[in-house]
C-alpha cells in the first residue's frame, strides 16, 4: 500500500510509506570486524494500517477544593471494584530539604508506616495488608513533594483509606522504629554500591546538577546521623501542608459523595503559610565533561550523556517531546534502531527527559559489552549531531507525532493513568483543556522545532558524559571526549594514574 | 526468570518508597492479575457457536460477574483461539502463546528457545526487519516477547482501529518469517548483551543459574531460559529452521485476544490470515521429569559484585496446577507477602538480620521449585540465619497457620482480580498461558475458587511434605573480596 505517498489524517498529515531511503545508520563501521553484511533495518510497508487516529478524549476529573486548601481531583471509573489514590504534599520533598540533611523527606515519608498514635508498625502493617490494600509513602530525591499512594478494594476503601489519613495526620516517629528504619537503610547504603545503575545516577546527577538538591541520589551515613527524631517530626509539622497539596483519587467512587466525606475526614489537616520557595534552578554545564566510575569485573560499561535542557512549563515541553521520541523515545527511535538493531551494541538504548518545577536534563544511555564502548559513543555522537545537524525528514517526524497522540486511547484502559495526566495539569498550573488540546499541540511541532531544540540542548561541545565500568579497558577511551574524573565505587576521587 | 525481547520502561529517577514490593502471583498471573469468589459462569468450550456477546458496559446489575467471558474456537490448521470483548477502553491486545521454551531445547544450544524470539521481530515476508517495533510504535502501540522454560508468547496492545494490523503482523511471522545470518548475528550480539546486563555485570546474577543447576537433574529445567554464551555462539542458521518447522505451528499456538472489538469480525480476520498456514506433525514434549532427591545438596557462589551475602534454598515440589502446588503458593504468600508477613517480620524487622526476604512457588508446568532468598545484612552469621529459618518452617509444620493470615491472602487475591480487569494485555496473556500450561483456559475465572478452598491444614500438610532436609538445596551467595563471614 500507499508508497511513500503523504496522507491527511484527521489530526494532521502524516506519511505512512517510508521509503527505504530513510537510512538509519551508516553501514556497520567495523567495530568488531564482522565478515557478515550489515544488519539492516528495512520497511515493506505491506501491512494493513488503518489511516485514521483513533482520537480520544481524558475523561476530566471532578475538582474541588477542600475548606482547607487542598485540591481534590477524582476520575470516577466503574470498570473493576478498585479504587487507587495518590496525594501530592506539595512542598514535602527532598528539593527542600536542608543541605546537610539528605534524606530527611524521604525518611520522614517512610516513617508514616512505622506507627501512628494508636497503632504500632506491625499493627499497621497487619491493617493494611488485612484489607488487601497498599499503601505507601516516599519523596524522591530533588522531588518538590512527597507522594502517598495507596490502592485497594472498593468495599472497604473507607477503612483503608482511613488508614492512609491515619498515617498522614498522625504518625508517631516511634525512636525505636526509627533506629530500625535507620539500620536497614545503613545496609542499604553499602547494598547500593553493588548496582552500575546507581553508581551512574549517582556521578550523572552530581555532572549535571552541580550544588543543586537534585544532585542528590541518596541519603549519606553523615545526613543519616542528623536525622533525628524531632527533625523528622519538625519537617512533617510545618511542611506538610495542604493548601500546597493535591489529592487525587480514581476508581469505583462516587465524587459526590466523597467529596462531603473528605472535607470533614480531613478538617484536622490545618492550612497554613507554607509558600514553597524554589531554590536556584540548576545551570546547563557550559563544558564537556567526562566522568568514570571504577567498578571492578565489569562486563559492561554503563553510559549516561547530557544536560540540563528544560522545566516542565517551558514553551521548548512539547518540541522536546517529539525530538526525544525521535532520537531515543523506544524501539523505533534512531538510537535503538542504530546501536541494537543495526550494530548489536546493546540490549537497549533509549533517551529521555526530565522536566519538573526546575529544569532538568536530556540524557541518552544503556549497558554496552566493554568492548564495544568507543564504538557505542561515536554513534552516540553521530545520532546527536545528525538531529542537530540535519533537519528531520518530515516522514519520520509525522511518524513520531502520530505515535505519541494516538497511544493517548491506550491510557484509558488504567484509571489511574488518567488520573496521572490531571495530577500533572494541576501540579504545574496548566490549563483545564490542556490535555484536549495536546493532540493538536503536537501535530504543530514543526521540522524546524525539533532542529532547534536539539541544537539548544543537545551541545555535544557542552554534554557531560557519565560511565561505570572496567576503567583499564576504557578510560582511555573515554580520554577521547576529554579529561576524565575517575571514582571508585565508593563514591570516592581516584588519583590520576591509580585506576 | 523470562527474558524479554526489549525492556519497555526507560531509566527514570529513583523512587524511595515504604514497604516491600508484593511479590504477588506473578507467576501465576503474568504480573497483574489476581482475584476473588467464583462465580457459576462458565466460559463456552471449544463446540459453542459463536453466540454474540453484548458489550459489557450495559445495564449494570446488582452483583456485577468480574468472570472472563471469553470464546473459544479452533481453526482448521488447529490454532486454538481465544476471544473476549470488553469495551471499556477503545483498545484491545493481541497474545501469541506458542507451547514452546527453553525445557525443549537440547544439550549444547541452551538460550536457543529466547534467541529465536528475538527472531521474530526480525522480518517476515511482508514485514521488514525492525518494522514491527515501527508499525505498532507509530499506531500508538505496545509491543513485547518474552521467553521462560515452559512457553513463548508475543503480544501487542493497540487503539481498537488497528485490529488488522495485530493479527496480520502475527499471522506474517507464524507463516513466514525471513531470516538471515546478518540479523542472526545481530540479534545474537544482542541476546549477549542482555545476558551481561541481567546476569554478568550484576549483584547475584549467578545465583540463579547455580541454583536450578544444582536443584534439577534432568536438563530441561538444569539450565537457564537466557542460555550460555558458548550455546549461544554455537546457534546456527540450520538450527532456527529447525527449531521453526517443529515448533512454530498453528497447532502448538494458542491466539488470545482481549479487548474492544467484535468477536464475529476478529474471528474472521484471523481466518483471513491464519487459515493458510499448514499445520505440523506435534513436537514431542519435553522429558521433564526428575528422580526423587535422596539427600541435601549445598554449595557456595563467590560474586564479584555482591556487598552482602544471600542465602537461597529451593525445594523441590510438584507441578504447577495440582492441589499441592496451589497450598504452597499460598504457603508463600503467608510467608513472605507484605509488611505484616511472618519472614517479613521475623528477619527484616525483629532480629534485623535480612534486607529482605522472599518465598514462594515457581510455576513450572512440571517439577518446580519452592524459593526461600534472603538477603543478609553484611554482618549476620550466616549459619544462624539459616537455623533460624528452619525454626520458621518447623513452626509451619507443627503448628497451623491462623484464620486472619489465610484471610490476608484471601483479600489480596480478591485485589488482585478486581485489577485483572483493567488491562486488556494481562487477561490476553492469562488466557493464553492457562491454554497451553494447563490446555483450560477458563483457569483465569476458576483460579480463585481453588485459592478459597485451601485450608490450613493444607498448608501444613504441604509444608510437612516437601520442607525436608533431604529435599532442599542450599546455595550461598557470597561476596567475592569479603572476609570469611563469621559473627564479626
Amino acid at each position: 500500500m500507499n508508497k511513500s505517498m503523504a496522507t491527511c489524517y484527521r489530526i494532521f498529515c502524516v506519511v505512512l510509506g517510508l521509503a527505504a531511503g530513510l537510512t538509519l545508520a551508516a553501514p556497520a563501521r567495523g567495530q568488531d570486524g564482522a565478515a557478515t553484511p550489515p544488519s539492516k533495518v528495512e520497511r515493506k510497508n505491506r501491512a494493513p494500517v488503518a489511516r485514521d487516529i483513533l482520537r480520544v478524549k481524558l475523561p476530566k476529573p471532578v475538582e474541588a477544593k477542600l475548606k482547607n486548601g487542598l485540591t481534590v481531583l477524582i476520575i470516577e471509573d466503574h470498570r473493576a471494584p478498585f479504587v487507587s489514590v495518590q496525594l501530592q504534599v506539595g512542598g514535602a520533598g527532598g528539593l527542600y530539604e536542608p543541605a546537610a540533611m539528605t534524606g530527611l523527606a524521604s525518611v520522614t515519608a517512610q516513617m508514616l508506616r512505622e506507627g501512628t498514635k494508636s497503632k504500632t508498625s506491625v499493627q499497621l502493617a497487619e491493617a493494611i495488608d488485612r484489607l488487601g490494600a497498599s499503601i505507601s509513602a516516599g519523596s524522591s530525591f530533588g522531588s518538590s513533594d512527597t507522594v502517598l499512594s495507596a490502592s485497594g478494594l472498593r468495599d472497604n476503601f473507607d477503612e483503608w483509606m482511613g488508614i492512609t489519613f491515619e498515617i498522614l495526620l498522625q504518625p508517631s516517629f516511634a525512636a525505636d522504629e526509627l533506629e530500625k528504619l535507620k539500620q536497614r537503610l545503613r545496609v542499604q547504603l553499602r547494598e547500593q554500591r553493588s548496582n552500575a545503575n546507581f553508581l551512574l545516577s549517582e556521578r550523572f546527577n552530581r555532572a549535571v546538577y552541580g550544588d543543586h538538591p537534585a544532585a542528590n541520589v541518596s541519603l549519606t551515613a553523615e545526613s543519616l546521623d542528623r536525622l533525628t527524631q524531632d527533625a523528622l517530626r519538625k519537617w512533617h509539622r510545618e511542611r506538610y501542608a495542604p493548601q500546597n497539596s493535591i489529592l487525587g483519587i480514581a476508581g469505583d467512587v462516587r465524587a459526590k459523595d466523597l467529596i462531603a466525606k473528605l472535607d470533614k475526614r480531613l478538617a484536622g489537616w490545618k492550612k497554613s503559610d507554607l509558600k514553597p520557595a524554589l531554590p536556584r534552578d540548576p545551570q546547563a554545564a557550559s563544558a564537556r565533561k567526562v566522568f568514570l566510575v571504577h567498578r571492578p569485573n565489569s562486563v559492561q560499561t554503563t553510559l549516561s550523556l547530557g544536560n540540563i535542557a528544560i522545566d516542565r512549563r517551558s514553551p521548548d515541553y512539547l518540541p522536546m517531546v517529539v525530538m526525544n521520541d525521535v532520537i531515543g523515545g523506544g524501539a523505533s527511535a534512531r538510537l535503538f534502531l542504530n546501536l541494537r538493531e543495526e550494530k548489536g551494541y546493546t540490549y537497549g538504548v533509549y533517551s529521555d527527559f526530565t522536566a519538573l518545577r526546575y529544569p532538568g536534563p536530556w540524557r541518552a544511555g544503556g549497558n554496552m559489552r566493554t568492548e564495544v564502548t568507543e564504538g557505542a559513543l561515536v554513534e552516540f555522537f553521530n545520532e546527536i549531531r545528525r538531529i542537530r545537524d540535519e533537519r528531520v525528514p518530515l516522514a519520520e517526524l509525522e511518524e513520531s507525532k502520530r505515535s505519541i497522540v494516538a497511544s493517548f486511547a491506550l491510557s484509558l484502559e488504567q484509571p489511574s493513568r488518567v488520573l496521572g495526566f490531571a495530577i500533572t495539569r494541576k501540579l504545574y498550573g496548566l490549563p483545564a483543556d490542556y490535555w484536549d488540546g495536546y493532540a493538536a499541540k503536537i501535530a504543530a511541532v514543526t521540522v524546524a522545532d525539533v532542529q532547534r531544540v536539539a541544537r539548544k540542548y543537545l551541545d555535544p561541545e557542552k554534554i557531560q558524559i557519565a560511565a561505570v565500568g572496567d576503567a583499564g579497558k576504557i578510560k582511555a577511551v573515554l580520554e577521547k571526549y576529554g579529561a576524565v574524573e575517575v571514582y571508585d565505587s565508593n563514591g570516592a576521587p581516584l588519583p590520576p594514574g591509580k585506576s | 526468570m523470562t527474558a524479554k525481547i526489549w525492556r519497555t520502561v526507560s531509566p527514570r529517577r529513583t523512587w524511595v518508597a515504604v514497604g516491600i514490593a508484593l511479590l504477588f502471583l506473578a507467576s501465576v498471573l503474568n504480573a497483574e492479575a489476581a482475584g476473588t469468589k467464583p462465580t457459576k459462569r462458565r466460559a463456552p468450550n471449544a463446540k459453542a457457536a459463536a453466540k454474540k456477546t453484548k458489550p459489557a458496559d450495559k445495564a449494570p446489575k446488582a452483583v456485577k460477574s468480574y468472570d472472563i467471558d471469553f470464546k473459544e474456537f479452533k481453526l482448521k490448521n488447529g490454532l486454538r483461539v481465544l476471544l473476549a470483548e470488553d469495551h471499556h477502553a477503545p483498545t484491545f491486545s493481541i497474545a501469541m502463546t506458542y507451547n514452546v521454551g527453553s525445557r525443549d531445547e537440547r544439550p549444547g544450544r541452551t538460550g536457543f528457545a529466547h534467541l529465536f524470539e528475538h527472531m521474530l521481530f526480525q522480518g517476515s515476508e511482508n514485514v521488514g526487519k525492525g518494522e514491527h517495533f515501527i508499525l505498532i510504535q507509530n499506531n500508538g502501540g505496545r509491543a513485547n516477547g518474552t521467553t521462560n522454560a515452559d512457553r513463548t508468547n508475543y503480544f501487542e496492545t493497540l487503539p481498537a482501529n488497528q485490529l488488522e494490523l495485530a493479527i496480520f503482523l502475527e499471522a506474517d511471522r507464524m507463516r513466514a518469517p525471513a531470516i538471515n545470518q546478518a540479523n542472526f548475528d545481530n540479534q545474537r550480539a544482542t541476546v549477549q548483551e542482555e545476558r551481561r546486563q541481567n546476569y554478568d555485570n550484576r549483584a547475584y546474577g549467578k545465583t540463579y543459574e547455580a541454583v536450578i543447576d544444582l536443584a534439577y537433574d534432568s536438563f530441561p529445567y538444569k539450565h537457564s531460559t537466557i542460555g550460555s554464551m558458548d550455546d549461544l555462539n554455537a546457534a546456527t542458521l540450520e538450527d532456527a529452521a529447525d527449531f521453526f518447522r517443529t515448533y512454530y505451528a498453528p497447532n502448538n499456538a494458542v491466539l488470545s485476544m482481549v479487548g474492544s472489538f467484535k468477536t464475529e469480525t476478529a474471528l474472521t480476520l484471523i481466518q483471513k490470515y491464519f487459515e493458510n498456514i499448514p499445520a505440523q506433525p506435534a513436537p514431542a514434549p519435553a522429558d521433564v521429569s526428575e528422580p526423587d532427591q535422596k539427600a541435601e545438596r549445598r554449595k557456595t557462589v563467590e560474586d564479584g559484585f555482591a556487598q552482602t551475602p544471600r542465602l537461597d534454598i529451593v525445594f523441590k515440589i510438584p507441578p504447577a496446577n495440582t492441589p499441592d502446588w496451589y497450598a504452597l503458593e499460598m504457603l508463600g504468600q503467608i510467608l513472605s507477602s507484605g509488611v505484616s508477613s511472618r519472614l517479613y517480620q521475623k528477619f527484616v524487622k525483629e532480629k534485623e538480620m535480612a534486607l529482605n526476604v522472599y518465598a514462594d512457588a515457581e510455576e513450572k508446568r512440571g517439577p518446580s521449585l519452592f524459593w526461600f532468598s534472603l538477603l543478609a545484612r553484611p554482618t549476620t552469621d550466616l549459619a544462624a540465619l539459616e537455623e533460624l529459618l528452619y525454626e520458621e518452617i518447623a513452626r509451619i509444620q507443627k503448628t497451623s497457620v491462623l484464620d486472619s493470615e489465610l484471610n490476608k491472602v484471601r483479600m489480596q487475591l480478591r485485589r488482585h482480580r478486581a485489577q485483572q480487569l483493567y488491562s486488556t494485555r494481562s487477561r490476553a496473556n492469562s488466557l493464553g498461558h492457562f491454554a497451553v500450561y494447563y490446555n483450560d483456559p477458563d483457569l483465569i475465572n476458576k483460579i480463585w475458587r481453588i485459592y478459597d478452598q485451601i485450608t490450613s491444614a493444607d498448608l501444613q500438610r504441604v509444608a510437612q511434605k516437601y520442607f525436608t532436609e533431604a529435599n532442599r538445596t542450599v546455595v550461598t551467595t557470597l561476596p567475592k573480596t569479603a572476609a570469611a563471614p563469621s559473627g564479626s
